[in-house]
């Protein structure tokens, strides 16, 4: 895999700073981050638990607010929108695979994949939809409700889901973090797949290095600062870099 | 959008449907009382027209006093010699005379037929055959004085047959042969009610008692002559004091009475407990669509990180709410024709006969219960609606199960409103200011209702401390599960709460009231033995009664006690007319001013808040009218203070009787010699027995004339117990999705070992604290609600607090814990163990 240059950034923190309570209880979840996104690439954010990762993924997806700084997607600044332009915003613009409880237990496979156009009230796009669905395999599922599929197939639902709208960028938190290694791989050269094959900017939050093995760059945080970078990573390496935040 | 919450809808349709039950009771009563009103409406309109369908014209004394005895107003009487005035009118094909009076007919075993409520009338036989509403079946009209036609049912009821003889209580005892059997409109009679039916002198000669006379005429029309036209003729010929009307408003008269005296009445009492229902039913729903929208925190954060809007997901929480109200509404409407009937069969059961008749369903009835319960329904939604637009997107990435404190503004509010209540309350018992006697009930519900998720923390703890003593294992888990929310288990305990107020606020009433009553009666009566008729419809006694009872040797005094509506001043007055200068030996009166024995022939006397709200004092001035159109002057000659037994108007009885149409007596007050009241007692039966009326000593009779009373409570009682069923629905649907939320909780204590049966325990015992702590809670708000009410309304009464009865209403609530939780506790005993841990 080669360094391809950075072409644009599809969504950048600038000195990005969220504190949680007040005076003695004051927690600093992130200080002065500045990411960019760069478009069609996988980007994974590692870092150990309270190193503000998942913090930072909710900041750019703008599911959360940030104290200081600014988020950009697409160039809009996060904060200049309204609660519902972030809903359009969410809905048309972004994509996004939680680490579990993704689907809405009462619709089917389809059902659920088609949902951000339903909530917009507009057609889904078939034939991109039917090419989402054939390359994440589920083509024969899709009748399924959730509970009748495996914790794989579900992930795999919600990663269609979450590319069915052909947003800017996808957001996974630890997508694989409740799946067993081999449906874990599937759930990542699906991503992998669809940054190569569709272009699709993805940024990811992992702990795990092989799964930070499949991104075309590793940001580290510590501490809710940017500690490290890291450009085609290999898991050796950053199981490595991983290992001294232990300490 | 739509599609998506009818599909989450369904997939949650067991959760949902428990709602759908409480606004279905909700709506079904509600329909059922409008039913209910819209038939008994249909049926007297029906029957007044049937009464007059052949009847032109009816010529009667112009001057109507209303009573509460009777739709129609107390008239006087016209002469007879007008019948044949009448008929000499060009167009008129017949016209005959008419005495309606009462009358109640013993059956074969002596008794009275139809016991208590129907109407009870004796009058005379109209011989042109569409003039008169009733048909002989069988037999021949009366001849003779002394025969009579009676209706068919009352004929089936007492065993009677043509050719019988028996007693007809007018309300003075005739004997009366039976000479034809007649049918009303095709049916046996008039509902339940009783006719018997002389020639017409036989009327005047027992009913009535005056030769001469009738109540009024009834005329047909000769073909082509029009009612109006008719009446207009009719009404040039008759002198001053007697007036014409046709029959069609003669029949719009009737039905307009009938609804202003008794449906009106009949409707709002109704509708105010369906709309206590209802109320209920909303707390209900409140509480559960918030238990319903708390578990789907995740599920509504999830569809707002993926684009839903705030308004998508508020309207998905209105979708359901509509869906469920739709729903609920459409078995609710269909049940409440099932109501319907049932609520007619509980009042004949309780002894209010109503007219019999199929169901009338007005489409406007329909209408009404849908559009409120399904308004009820969407109005109790709001919160939890509002609550779930609320739901951030970062909520689908915490873990479940986390929930709100208890915020200082619930404290301050509840501490407020408590205060303010109680405050009111007592401000509103010493000033006896009904209104904010009302004001602060409504203050301390609703504190009550903010206040309880604060108070029920401490509870559910105590009820866990007092388990551990006694090893109740159960009990003390219960405890903590009741804690675990105690904002929904207390809102859970809210409807059942309100429920529960209104039934100790009745019963408390009703105890206070009785006790008060009973207490005027015993202590205003120094009369050792009562005559009356027990019955509420009123069977009514002969005046003359007083006078057989004077011949018992060992009576004193016999003084009866009779009366009707007058006018006073122009303003209509029921007043009491009695033997005055006898009265004080019967009944213990203390007189303000003047003295009762010394009236004279045209004095009267008036109680003390008459004589304040009407300016009057020993002297004033009143002119007396009397149905008959007589006006009297009379003085003010004796002012008493407010007794129970009395109207506010006491009228001497030779002043009242000699004006009065078919005077009788409701009760007679009997005074006895030391020693002999038993001997009195036993020879006064038989009289009594001639009258249809019993002998009750006094304490008896203090305790009967309270017995209504109670009646009436066991009828508050039924129509409460609906909001009480639907408040123990609501605990029902609350342990059921906590049972759904705690699948593996419940799955891992069963692979931990719990039984079954253990699993059920927790589940009855969390049941049995959330609903003692609603029915408790709300026995006090009622308690404490009845004593303001009380001591507002009532001056002067005596508080009565029924321990044991609010002992059982603290003892049902428990049980009603216990059956409210046998349905989740065998779902949360049947969860099986493996896939509950497994579940996500």
């Amino acid at each position: 895999m080669t360094t391809t240059a950075i072409r644009g950034a599809v969504a950048r923190a600038e000195h990005v700073t969220k504190t949680y309570g007040e005076g003695q209880a004051l927690v600093r979840a992130l200080v002065d981050v500045t990411i960019e996104i760069p478009d069609a690439h996988l980007t994974a954010i590692m870092g150990p638990s309270g190193s503000g990762k998942s913090t930072f993924l909710h900041c750019m997806a703008a599911l959360d607010s940030v104290s200081e700084g600014r988020v950009l997607i697409g160039g809009t600044d996060l904060a200049t929108l309204s609660d519902r332009e972030l809903t359009v915003l969410r809905r048309e613009h972004i994509g996004f695979v939680f680490q579990s409880f993704n689907l809405l237990p009462a619709m089917t496979a389809y059902e659920n994949i088609v949902l951000p156009y339903e909530l917009g009230g507009r057609k889904p796009d078939r034939a991109w939809v039917d090419e989402v669905i054939r390359t994440v395999g589920l083509g024969d599922r899709l009748t399924h409700l959730p509970s009748e599929l495996s914790g794989g197939q579900q992930q795999r639902v919600a990663l269609a889901r979450a590319l069915a709208t052909r947003p800017e960028i996808v957001f996974a938190d630890e997508p694989t973090g409740n799946l067993d290694s081999r449906a874990g791989a599937e759930i990542l050269g699906f991503l992998r797949g669809a940054v190569d094959s569709f272009g699709q900017t993805v940024a990811m939050v992992t702990h795990d290095p092989v799964a930070a093995s499949y991104a075309d760059s590793v940001i580290f945080l510590g501490d809710g600062r940017i500690v490290d970078r890291m450009e085609d990573p290999d898991p050796q390496l950053v199981l490595d870099r991983m290992k001294q935040f232990g300490g | 959008m739509l599609h998506m919450s009818l599909r989450s809808a369904w997939y949650r349709r067991r959760r949902l449907a428990g709602i759908a039950v409480a606004v279905a009771l909700g709506v079904a009563f509600l329909a059922g009382t409008l039913v209910l009103g819209d038939t008994l409406q249909a049926n007297f309109d029906n029957l007044f027209r049937q009464v007059s369908a052949g009847t032109s014209v009816v010529v009667r004394n112009s001057t109507g006093i209303s009573t509460d005895r009777s739709i129609d107003k107390a008239r006087g009487l016209v002469d007879e010699q007008l019948v044949a005035t009448v008929s000499h009118v060009d167009g008129v094909a017949a016209a005959e005379g008419q005495i309606v009076g009462y009358g109640s007919l013993d059956g074969r075993n002596g008794k009275a037929i139809g016991g208590n409520g129907p109407p009870r009338q004796a009058g005379n036989w109209i011989n042109d055959r569409s003039l008169n509403p009733y048909h002989l079946v069988e037999g021949r009209a009366p001849q003779a004085p002394d025969e009579v036609v009676i209706n068919k049912s009352a004929a089936d009821t007492g065993d009677l047959h043509v050719g019988d003889t028996t007693t007809l209580q007018t309300p003075q005892p005739v004997r009366v042969h039976i000479t034809g059997i007649a049918t009303f409109g095709g049916a046996g009679g008039v509902g339940t009610s009783t006719f018997a039916a002389f020639t017409l002198a036989g009327a005047q000669q027992n009913v009535t008692r005056q030769p001469g006379k009738v109540d009024s005429i009834v005329v047909r029309a000769e073909p082509g002559v029009s009612d109006t036209t008719l009446r207009d003729r009719i009404r040039a010929v008759l002198p001053h004091g007697v007036q014409a009307i046709t029959g069609s408003q003669y029949t719009q008269e009737r039905i307009d009475s009938v609804s202003s005296t008794f449906l009106d009445l009949l409707r709002t009492f109704l509708v105010a407990f369906a709309v206590i229902a209802l109320l209920v039913a909303m707390i209900s729903i409140n509480n559960t669509f918030g238990i319903t929208v708390a578990q789907r925190t995740r599920e509504l954060a999830l569809l707002r990180s993926i684009g839903a809007s705030r308004r998508q997901i508020r309207s998905s929480v209105v979708t359901e709410a509509i869906l469920v109200g739709t729903l609920g509404g459409v078995v609710g409407v269909v049940g409440g024709l099932g109501v319907a009937g049932l609520l007619k069969g509980m009042f004949d059961a309780f002894g209010f006969a109503l007219p019999a008749g199929g169901l009338t369903v007005h489409t406007s009835a329909v209408v009404a219960a849908f559009g409120v319960g399904l308004l009820a329904t969407l109005i109790a939604v709001q919160l939890p609606a509002r609550r779930a637009s609320g739901v951030t997107p970062m909520e689908a990435l915490r873990s479940a199960g986390e929930q709100r404190q208890i915020g200082r503004g619930r404290r301050l509010t509840a501490l407020a409103l408590v205060a303010s209540g109680l405050a009111l309350g007592f401000v509103a018992a010493t000033t006896a200011t009904v209104a904010l006697a009302a004001a602060a009930g409504l203050l301390l519900v609703v504190g009550a209702l903010v206040a309880a998720p604060i108070a029920f923390r401490p509870v559910a703890r105590a009820a866990s401390a007092l388990a551990r003593p006694f090893g109740r294992l159960s009990l003390s888990m219960a405890g903590q599960n009741a804690r675990r929310n105690p904002r929904r288990s207390a809102s859970t305990a809210g409807a059942l709460l309100v429920g529960v107020a209104l039934v100790s606020l009745f019963t408390l009433l009703t105890a206070s009231l009785r006790a008060t009553l009973d207490n005027e009666v015993r202590s205003g009566l120094t009369a050792d033995l009562v005559v009356s008729n027990p019955s509420f419809g009123g069977g009514r006694l002969s005046p003359d009664l007083a006078d057989d009872a004077l011949r018992i040797p060992g009576v004193r005094t016999a003084v009866a006690l009779g009366g009707g509506p007058l006018e006073l001043n122009g303003t209509r007055s029921i007043v009491s007319a009695v033997d005055t200068s006898r009265l004080t030996s019967v009944m213990s009166l203390t007189t303000v001013s003047g003295s009762m024995s010394s009236l004279g022939r045209d004095g009267i006397a008036v109680s003390k808040g008459e004589a304040q709200t009407r300016g009057w004092h020993p002297g004033s001035r009143v002119d007396l009218t009397f149905p008959g159109g007589a006006s009297v002057p009379t003085t003010v000659r004796a002012v008493y203070d407010n007794a129970q037994l009395l109207q506010d108007t006491v009228v001497p009885q030779q002043l009242y009787d000699s004006h009065a149409v078919q005077p009788t007596a409701d009760a007679v007050f009997v005074r006895t010699n030391t020693g002999t009241t038993t001997a009195v007692q036993r020879a006064l039966e038989p009289i009594a027995q001639r009258n249809g009326a019993t002998v009750q000593t006094a304490p008896q009779f203090a305790d009967s004339a309270a017995s209504g009373l109670e009646t009436l409570l066991g009828i508050v009682y039924v129509m409460l117990g609906l909001a009480v069923l639907i408040a123990l629905l609501g605990i029902a649907n609350t342990l059921s999705l906590a049972v759904y939320e705690r699948r593996r909780e419940l799955g891992l204590l069963r692979a931990v070992g719990q039984t079954r049966r253990q699993a059920r325990s927790v589940l009855r015992d969390e049941s049995v604290i959330i609903s003692l702590f609603g029915t408790v809670v709300g026995i006090a708000l009622g308690m404490f609600a009845g004593w303001v009410l009380f001591t507002a309304l009532s001056d002067g009464g005596v508080f009565s607090a029924p321990w044991a009865q609010l002992t059982v209403i603290a003892v049902i609530g428990g049980v009603a814990g216990v059956v409210a939780s046998i349905g989740p506790a065998r779902r949360a005993a049947r969860v099986p163990v493996l896939e509950a841990i497994g579940t996500e």
